[in-house]
């Protein structure tokens, strides 16, 4: 039921939810809220409850008179008069004009005016000078008393400085401290000390002294303000007189965190450079001085791009970036130290107001170097975790019987050996994970606790008299001499230990061994590892790669890249060196699982050794294997291929060459017509046909240039030669292959001619397809023996690859006519190329021949007729003609469609062509797509005789591989 | 030319970049020289006497390489901001501006009737572009490369050009067809002899190869410089009798082109030697670094 089938009646009840919170404000607002308002008060809101927003620029969200069209006075009654005659007045408006006569009184008494003081040359002095007259007059003892009448005191509208000044040459506008001649200088000097002579008799008596003072301090009457009214050289604020010099940001102060080089640069400035130095040049070298602006990283990076990896600096470490800053800050900051010097102060070095002390407090503090205690080695030693562990067990655990259970005094035995190597955590590890088994239970403080204690102590003991033994140089060899008792002199010599002491199974030699490597590691559980069990004993570097990767396997993740520093190895080898260690890893950790649990000690070494026998064997080999292979690798570059290319005709215009592909594959519709007569103008090609043999003869009587590797395929000229005969059997093509191509009408149809054209383009390509594909198949070899006068039984060996086949077809075709078309152009232009073009082609299409003989032979059929030569002009002909007609053809109503579908078949063909190779019964089409490429490869000039012998050899080459 | 005709004196130090430069290339008949850089300018030398003429600003980052035509009336420029810039030398206007790639532009070179220029790209593609059309849209785009195209030579007839995966591609226009020559190893910088029958390729395991541009066979390797990791440029001396090429460590080194011996080798900067440019007729090189100084040697 949809609401608008039904009638209402009355208005709705509205719901509550129904009615946004906005909707409400704005309807209750309405209701009578708003009325009660001032209009001035009221805000226009929409049907939402949203305030009206005008844009910012038209008022915002109060546009007119208070969101009305009206104003304040309302509508008044005017009469009109007419604006373009009389044009409304400018009035210029002033707060007075809207004062009130009392008003203006008020405002008599505390208007805001310029003060004398900021105000010399300003507009409101003489009026407030007057006053300012009237009020100094009362204070003042005079020898007139009483007021003074207006006229007879009048203030000076311009100062008397300024006067002066003016009167010297100073003009209004220019700072008075400008000029930096001395002559100037002097003048300026003397004109101040006349002004304020001057002003003094002016002023009272009281000023007299310090103005005196003012005269006599010469340095600081420029720096101190004047008397009231003599303020003229102060006018120009004294920043001004500080103009931006430098290329620093607008407020920034290079030296606002370290004053003390202000001082510095200062100092230096004034050390070297004379008052008078000019501010261009500076700025000049600032900008394009070579020393001074060498780039940031960031250099060249504007706002809005990311400074992403690309950006980072490869040559950082060409800049001193230090050095670069310095230098920058000391060029950019000279202008003002230069300008603020020339001011003020002669002497270098003192702050403006400031006076160099006689007697300074100031003290450098110095602080001495830490002292260094004598008996301190300056050589740090790593205590490892045994050695701490050590210390903590120093008290030795009770001997105590062994458990009764041999097992577990075998496991006891070794967990304690394992731990005394490997230190506590491994204790705390095993613990953890067999907390449930009740064997180890020695490990939480069970049963054989004790014995474990006691076993643990012996296996540290051992352990750490080994680790000393290789560093003698370490200080408490005193100390190792004594502990070198009959147990461990025995062990070192290789003699069977006592019984009690059997826990260890190692031999120390073995252990030293991996303790040298390992004395600034933490010890880890495959690196003490007893000989039996490195897998890879026979190869020494690879032994030690073994164990550094063991190392780095067990760090925790972090991997150094160079794992195994075998920097020599291809990389093949190194992942291959990789797989067998992950593989010895994991054999040895599972055997170390096993020593853990019940498994004997003696077992799993023997289980490791025969891992580790395993690994060998196969890990040499492979080895070995990889290193041929990377050899091979290195024999085998430089690898050269060929592909199509297909330049763009804009790119062939602009290199002023002819386009090898005029009009192909994805052909402009305009080149149509060219191909067309390019394909008439055949007749050209036997021309160079006689031309073949001398060609190659040629060549190969050049051939005594070509380096003696190649001397090798003379041998098989003479083959070529034989060939060469052969060629023309099957330069022609079916005529159905090349409506199949050309033409879309469907399959069979092809043959008959075109009676149906299929409705839609899409479903043509589609049909067109299917086409290609049967014929592919059958017909074409079917045909192909037609044209050759054989005959095919239809029953061929089946294809499976059909699909396969058509890209081997197009690429054929694709090939066949640019060639056609190029080499007709090169006729004209590059004889030489024609002559080399030919005879790669008949050697390759013979190989073809010679194939398809071979195979009809074996069907039983008869051999190809005698009269090739005979046959051979007329057939061409009408391979010609075949090739027109498939044209013309195809060239009417649908030319078109036709476009669209081989368009799509020739991208379907650039994937599968790789597959061609593959495919058995495609081969001999995609040999068809080398031998165009060797065709093309004949156009690139010079050495082309060694070519034709390298073409000559791969040709033999796909012989043999075929056979 | 025997060795002591190399030029291995000092006859100028070109300064005023800022920042490494990247590359120094004489014009085509070696009266000039035009060398850009990390400064984002491409300046204009004398370099005979040692003379800075004019400098080129436009590019918004780093500029990689630099070509002039042989009249000298255009450059073509190319850098990080991933555009080629058509310049005109005398008034020193960007004429056009070619976008298009997709990342960092690492060599241009124009064709022999300038009318075409061709860059090579960060982004695995060679891309050509109309100088004389007011079209700014590539006419071709080559992207058969598996990794960065670093260099780029063109013939009256080929394009040729290096890439870090290894191959030297030439695709020949008249023929239509794409030779490519896997080296192995990532190529740097490829260069032409100056009969045209053979390729120098600068490869990354610190080896100059020179190839047979027929046949692709390698017909030497040059060893005893270092180039790992940066674009360092190598050419052949204008008679063909010896390679010379820039080293990681500041060291400019000559070998005999047949038997690969180092002929010669001195220390020319303080830094990386990016680029090297053999004088066309004379006997007069000129090299660029990392230092920010371009160097002119003679003999």
């Amino acid at each position: 039921m949809d609401e608008r089938d039904l009638v209402f009646y009355g208005t709705p009840i509205e719901r509550e939810e129904e009615l946004s919170s906005r909707k409400k404000k704005a309807v209750a607002e309405a209701s009578g809220q708003l009325r009660t308002l001032p209009t001035w008060k009221q805000e226009v809101r929409d049907e939402e409850g949203r305030r009206r927003f005008h844009g910012a620029f038209t008022g915002g969200y109060s546009a007119g008179y208070y969101n009305t069209v009206g104003s304040k006075e309302g509508w008044a009654p005017q009469t009109f008069t007419s604006s373009r005659k009389n044009r409304a007045e400018l009035k210029q408006q002033s707060i007075l004009n809207f004062l009130d006569d009392d008003e203006k009184a008020d405002l008599e008494g505390q208007s805001l005016a310029t003060s004398t003081q900021f105000d010399t040359f300003g507009f409101t002095a003489s009026e407030v000078a007057r006053k300012q007259a009237d009020k100094e007059q009362d204070k003042r003892p005079s020898a007139i008393p009483g007021p003074v009448p207006d006229e007879l005191v009048l203030p000076a509208a311009e100062s008397i400085g300024a006067k002066l000044l003016l009167k010297m040459g100073w003009r209004h506008g220019r700072s008075i401290k400008d000029s930096s001649t001395d002559s100037l200088y002097d003048a300026r000097r003397e004109a101040r000390k006349a002004f304020i002579a001057f002003s003094s008799s002016d002023d009272t008596k009281s000023n007299i002294d310090g103005d005196a003072n003012h005269v006599n301090d010469h340095s600081n009457s420029l720096e101190r303000p004047v008397n009231d009214d003599n303020l003229s050289s102060q006018y120009t604020p004294l920043n001004a007189l500080q103009p931006k010099q430098d290329l620093h940001g607008l407020g920034y102060d290079p030296y606002k965190h370290a004053p003390e080089f202000r001082e510095k640069k200062r100092s230096r400035v004034s050390g070297t450079q004379g008052p008078g130095n000019s501010k261009a040049l500076t700025i000049r070298d600032n900008l394009f001085g070579s020393k001074s602006g060498k780039a940031g990283p960031g250099f060249g990076i504007g706002a809005l791009e990311e400074y992403d990896i690309e950006d980072e600096d490869v040559y950082t470490t060409a800049y001193d970036f230090e050095d670069t800053v310095v230098q920058e800050v000391e060029d950019s900051s000279k202008p003002i130290t230069d300008h603020k010097h020339r001011l003020t102060w002669k002497e270098p070095g003192i702050l403006p107001g400031f006076k160099v002390a006689s007697i300074s407090d100031y003290q450098v503090e110095k602080f001495n170097a830490p002292e260094v205690p004598k008996d301190f080695v300056p050589r740090h030693k790593f205590a490892g975790p045994l050695k701490v562990e050590d210390k903590t067990a120093v008290p030795p655990p009770p001997d105590v019987p062994p458990p009764e259970d041999s097992n577990m005094k075998v496991l006891i035995e070794g967990v304690a050996t394992l731990v005394g190597r490997c230190g506590k955590l491994f204790e705390d590890l095993s613990r953890e994970k067999n907390q449930s088994n009740p064997s180890f239970g020695f490990l939480m403080g069970g049963n054989g606790h004790e014995y474990y204690e006691r076993k643990l102590w012996e296996a540290q003991q051992k352990y750490k008299d080994q680790k000393k033994l290789p560093l003698p140089s370490d200080g408490k060899s005193s100390q190792k001499t004594e502990k070198m008792n009959a147990e461990n002199r025995g062990k070192i010599l290789g003699e069977r230990p006592l019984e009690r002491s059997s826990s260890s199974l190692v031999s120390p030699d073995v252990n030293l061994q991996s303790n040298l490597s390992d004395t600034f590691m933490k010890p880890l559980q495959f690196s003490e590892l007893p000989e039996v069990s490195k897998p890879f004993k026979d190869n020494s570097a690879k032994q030690e790669r073994f164990q550094q990767f063991l190392k780095e396997k067990y760090k925790g993740g972090l991997r150094s890249g160079e794992s195994g520093g075998a920097s020599n190895m291809s990389e093949a080898v190194r992942a291959q060196e990789r797989l067998d260690f992950e593989l010895a890893a994991e054999a040895l950790e599972k055997a170390n699982r096993g020593q853990q649990s019940n498994l004997s000690a003696q077992q799993s070494m023997d289980f490791l050794t025969s891992a580790g026998m395993q690994f060998t064997s196969a890990g040499v080999e492979q080895s070995k294997d990889t290193l041929d292979k990377d050899f091979e690798m290195k024999k085998m570059y430089p690898k050269r291929e060929e592909n199509q290319w297909r330049p763009s005709p804009v790119l062939c215009k602009r290199f002023d060459l002819v386009d090898p592909y005029m009009g192909k594959l994805p052909p402009p519709p305009r080149m149509r017509g060219k191909i067309d007569s390019l394909v008439f103008k055949a007749e050209f090609i036997p021309v160079p046909r006689i031309g073949d043999k001398t060609g190659q003869n040629q060549n190969r009587s050049s051939g005594g240039l070509q380096s003696s590797a190649q001397g090798v395929r003379d041998g098989s000229a003479d083959e070529e030669e034989d060939e060469v005969v052969v060629d023309v059997e099957n330069v022609e093509r079916p005529v159905d292959l090349y409506k199949a191509i050309f033409s879309d009408d469907s399959d069979e149809e092809a043959e008959t001619s075109k009676v149906s054209k299929v409705e839609d383009p899409e479903k043509k390509v589609e049909v067109a397809n299917a086409t290609l594909n049967r014929l592919m198949a059958g017909d074409f070899l079917e045909s192909l023996g037609k044209e050759l006068g054989l005959e095919v039984p239809p029953d061929l060996p089946p294809y499976s690859h059909t699909n396969q086949n058509p890209s081997a077809l197009e690429k054929e075709t694709t090939g066949l006519n640019p060639r056609d078309g190029s080499s007709v152009k090169m006729v004209a232009e590059v004889p030489k190329s024609m002559d080399d073009q030919s005879p790669p082609r008949g050697k390759l299409d013979e190989v073809k021949v010679v194939k398809i003989t071979e195979e009809d032979r074996k069907q039983g059929s008869p051999p190809p007729s005698e009269d090739r030569m005979d046959r051979r002009h007329s057939k061409r002909q009408r391979r010609y003609d075949s090739i027109s007609d498939s044209y013309s053809s195809s060239s009417g109503d649908d030319s078109d469609r036709d476009r669209y579908s081989s368009k799509s078949k020739g991208r379907r063909k650039k994937g599968s062509s790789s597959r061609d190779k593959k495919s058995s019964s495609s081969r001999k089409h995609s040999r068809r797509r080398h031998h165009r490429e060797d065709v093309s490869r004949e156009y690139s000039s010079s050495r082309s005789s060694r070519r034709d012998k390298d073409r000559g050899e791969s040709k033999r080459e796909k012989r043999k591989r075929r056979d | 030319m025997s060795a002591s005709d190399l030029p291995t004196k000092e006859a100028n130090v070109l300064k005023g970049h800022e920042g490494a430069v990247l590359a120094a290339r004489f014009n085509a008949d070696g009266n000039y020289c035009l060398s850009c850089g990390k400064d984002r300018t491409i300046r204009l030398w004398n370099p005979h006497r040692g003379i800075h003429i004019k400098t080129y600003k436009s590019h918004g980052r780093e500029v990689r390489d630099v070509h002039v035509t042989p009249d000298n009336s255009k450059l073509i420029s190319c850098g990080g901001d991933r555009q080629v810039f058509y310049w005109d030398v005398s008034t020193g206007r960007v004429i056009r501006k070619f976008r298009g790639h997709e990342s960092e532009v690492n060599a241009v070179k124009f064709n022999e009737y300038s009318s075409v220029a061709v860059s090579a790209g960060y982004d695995q593609s060679l891309r050509s572009w109309d100088c004389r059309s007011h079209s700014t849209e590539p006419i071709q785009i080559i992207d058969t490369f598996a990794d960065s195209v670093m260099s780029v030579c063109l013939t009256k007839t080929e394009i040729i050009a290096g890439s870090v995966d290894g191959t030297v591609r030439t695709f020949d226009i008249r023929v239509g067809r794409e030779i490519s020559d896997n080296l192995g190893q990532p190529v740097n910088c490829i260069s032409l002899s100056n009969d045209g029958n053979c390729i120098l390729a600068s490869c990354l395991d610190s080896t100059l190869r020179l190839l047979d541009r027929t046949m692709g066979e390698l017909l030497q390797e040059y060893k005893g410089h270092t180039c790992r990791s940066f674009k360092l440029d190598c050419c052949l001396t204008n008679t063909d009798a010896h390679i010379t090429g820039g080293s990681e460590d500041g060291y400019i080194y000559f070998w005999d082109l047949v038997d690969a011996t180092v002929v010669s080798r001195f220390r020319a900067h303080a830094s990386v030697v990016t680029s090297v440019s053999y004088h066309p007729k004379d006997s007069c090189m000129v090299t660029a670094s990392v230092d920010s100084t371009i160097r002119v040697w003679k003999t």
